[in-house]
């Protein structure tokens, strides 16, 4: 195995505690600075990595306005890095699919109970034993039933709806879920064959690396008033569930990422990565893959809500009674959305990728379910399987500075490889258990390419994300049950 | 170009993993395109799943087209990924029966070999799909070379 390859030092100059700048001057072609938020520690081991060239590639595509920006958990991915962030006018930027993902709609959801600690101690084995039979997860997972065609078509047109009217939940389910849990500029029509078939029978499937589904809960209240409008509570039991559109959502970003490789060059459109292929927002190959997007981003939709009503059958006949298991919220971190922002003095419609980022809209946006619209948009921030995750809310800085946006989990520190080398004859099964957390698993190996070691502390993440006045925390959550593919 | 390009001799076909902080890559070497693109084949396979014991296989056929060799990689690994991924199974391997570049580009027709997983085929990696992030391929003195890097 190679090691992670070593880049340049970019200029990159300090802006204040949790701000740093990659000048335009940095790389040829770049259109904006790139702003990447982090604080001392965060920074230093990014400074020869690979991302921050990734920030200023971005920079050079047409039609971005603001910066290139790179949230706390920024690190290397592929065309974009994971944890940017980048806006582009309607009538001369462009789409990228590189900059939503392969995993379309990737994003997570959380669920509250109304049990204690102490309900799922004694039950915890059991628990994750019908979890883990209930939600299939790992390589290859699949329901044993394909849909139809028509049933496929219903699905990605209409997202969670779909879910709640095949009876897997409730409205209410959807009066918390970004965008209502459906984009209706969904266009089944642009999608492939192949992509349909790789999806017909992963819906309600987990998948596998660092998707996940956790039992945890609330042990710190970091703003009691924003909590008790989230309905979280010291003590109280919580559901977290990370996966996104399968297959269908890698095979639609696969397809487009191709057409728009051949269209590039027709646009008159030069990119520093090839990943980075993109077509002008109003041209044919845009709404193709617009709709194509919208299409896997409603099957991820229908996808977390049906893997939430199998949690919710789960804990029914686990603990013998009707615990509903009300959803808090439902947070994309793969997509590109229209939405209006103001640049310099003008209110403006962009095209806003966020790539490993969450929307953060503050209290007032009219974007955010009624229930919340006094305390901000519910941000889930999921950790590592070891320590914790945070639920924040929204905060007007994110508006001002990162179209409403912030960090969507911890962010990686090294690579798969380095983290099954360094934790070689680990039992990380065993040494979960002992810090009270059970664990399973469908491959082994996949514990140490996701345990602790291998990501950044999600706290000092979340730490900079409300440094800089993007992210009120407003609970930290531990885990107590990990289901993982 | 017309027809294959030649090999490049005495050149041994080898690949290895390259580190990636959230994602994985490999490198391939091999005499020439067909070779490179079955050596990166059997690299993503081993990415994929430990298909060293895989008795049981099936057969698919294989065909892409792209306008230069780096985009063909691109095709071709996404052509396993998606096949693995539809059939729910594991890839083991895939042969290159016919490599052709013309004016109007290139096409790579072949065979690919699946088995599915049991005991004897375990899952390593959920491969989502072949990038062209930092995407190479090149003939060099060594041989012709290929660094692809996947999402996973």
């Amino acid at each position: 195995m190679s090691a992670l390859a070593a880049e340049p030092h970019l200029a990159l100059e300090r802006i204040d505690a949790f701000r740093w700048r990659i000048p335009r001057s940095a790389q040829a072609g770049m259109r904006v600075d790139g702003l990447v938020f982090a604080d001392d520690g965060l920074i230093e081991p990014l400074r020869d990595d690979p991302c921050l060239s990734q920030v200023a590639n971005v920079a050079t595509l047409p039609g971005i306005v603001g910066h290139s920006l790179g949230m706390p958990d920024l690190h290397w991915g592929y065309g974009f890095p994971i944890g940017g962030v980048a806006a582009f006018t309607l009538d001369e930027g462009v789409v990228s699919p590189g900059g939503i993902g392969f995993d379309i709609n990737c994003g997570v959801r959380l669920l509250r109970s109304d049990l204690a600690i102490a309900d799922v101690k004694p039950v915890a084995d059991r628990l994750a034993d019908a979890l883990f039979r209930a939600v299939p997860s790992g390589v290859g997972a699949h329901t044993g039933r394909r849909l139809n065609r028509a049933e496929l078509d219903d699905v990605l047109q209409k997202g969670a709806a779909w879910a709640v009217a095949a009876g897997h939940g409730t409205a209410d389910d959807l009066a918390v879920t970004e965008e209502g849990g459906r984009l209706d500029t969904a266009d089944p029509g642009q999608l492939s064959e192949r992509a349909r078939l790789r999806g017909s029978n992963q819906l309600g499937t987990l998948g596998s690396g660092n998707h996940f589904l956790e039992v945890q809960v609330v042990d710190q209240l970091l703003d009691p008033s924003a909590a008790a409008v989230l309905g979280l509570r010291p003590g109280q039991i919580t559901v977290m569930i990370h996966c996104g559109s399968r297959g269908l959502g890698h095979q639609v970003c696969t397809d487009h990422v191709a057409v728009m490789d051949r269209a590039v060059l027709r646009y008159g459109i030069s990119i520093p990565d090839r990943q980075l292929a993109c077509v002008p927002l109003g041209s044919p190959e845009a709404r193709a893959y617009l709709g194509a997007m919208g299409a896997a981003a409603n099957f991820a939709w229908a996808n977390r809500q049906l893997i939430a009503d199998a949690v919710r059958r789960t804990f029914a006949s686990v603990f013998g009674l009707d615990h509903s298991l009300p959803l808090v919220y439902d947070v994309s971190h793969n997509m590109a959305k229209f939405e209006r922002h103001r640049v310099g003095e003008r209110e403006v419609d962009l095209c806003v990728h966020r790539k490993g980022a969450t929307r953060a809209f503050p209290a007032g946006h009219p974007g955010i379910p009624d229930a919340y619209r006094e305390v901000g948009q519910p941000v889930l921030i999921p950790g590592d399987m070891g320590r914790a995750s945070i639920v924040g809310v929204g905060l007007p800085g994110a508006m001002a500075e990162t179209f409403g946006s912030t960090c969507h989990g911890a962010g990686r520190t090294m690579s798969r490889h380095a983290a099954l080398r360094q934790l070689r004859g680990v039992n990380l099964i065993d040494e979960l258990r002992r810090e009270g957390i059970i664990v399973r698993v469908s491959r082994r190996g996949l514990l140490a390419e996701e345990a602790s070691v291998a990501y950044k502390d999600v706290e000092s993440v979340v730490g900079v994300a409300a440094g800089a006045g993007h992210v009120r925390p407003v609970a930290r959550l531990r885990p107590l049950v990990v289901v993982k593919g | 170009m017309d027809g294959t390009p030649g090999q490049v001799e005495g050149v041994q076909r080898w690949h290895a993993a390259v580190a990636h902080t959230a994602d994985v890559g490999v490198r391939a070497t091999a005499p020439d395109p067909r070779g490179l693109l079955e050596e990166a084949a059997t690299a993503l396979a081993e990415l994929s799943a430990d298909v060293s014991h895989a008795k049981h296989v099936r057969a698919q056929e294989i065909e892409v087209r792209a306008d230069d060799l780096a985009a063909l990689t691109f095709a071709w690994l996404n052509e396993l990924v998606g096949l693995a991924d539809a059939l729910g199974e594991a890839l083991v391997e895939a042969r290159v029966e016919r490599l052709d570049s013309s004016p109007d580009g290139w096409l790579a027709r072949g065979k690919a070999t699946f088995a599915a997983y049991d005991a004897q085929v375990q899952p390593r990696l959920q491969v989502k799909a072949a990038t062209f992030h930092r995407l190479k391929v090149a003939r060099l003195a060594g041989g012709w070379n290929l660094e692809a890097y996947f999402d996973v």
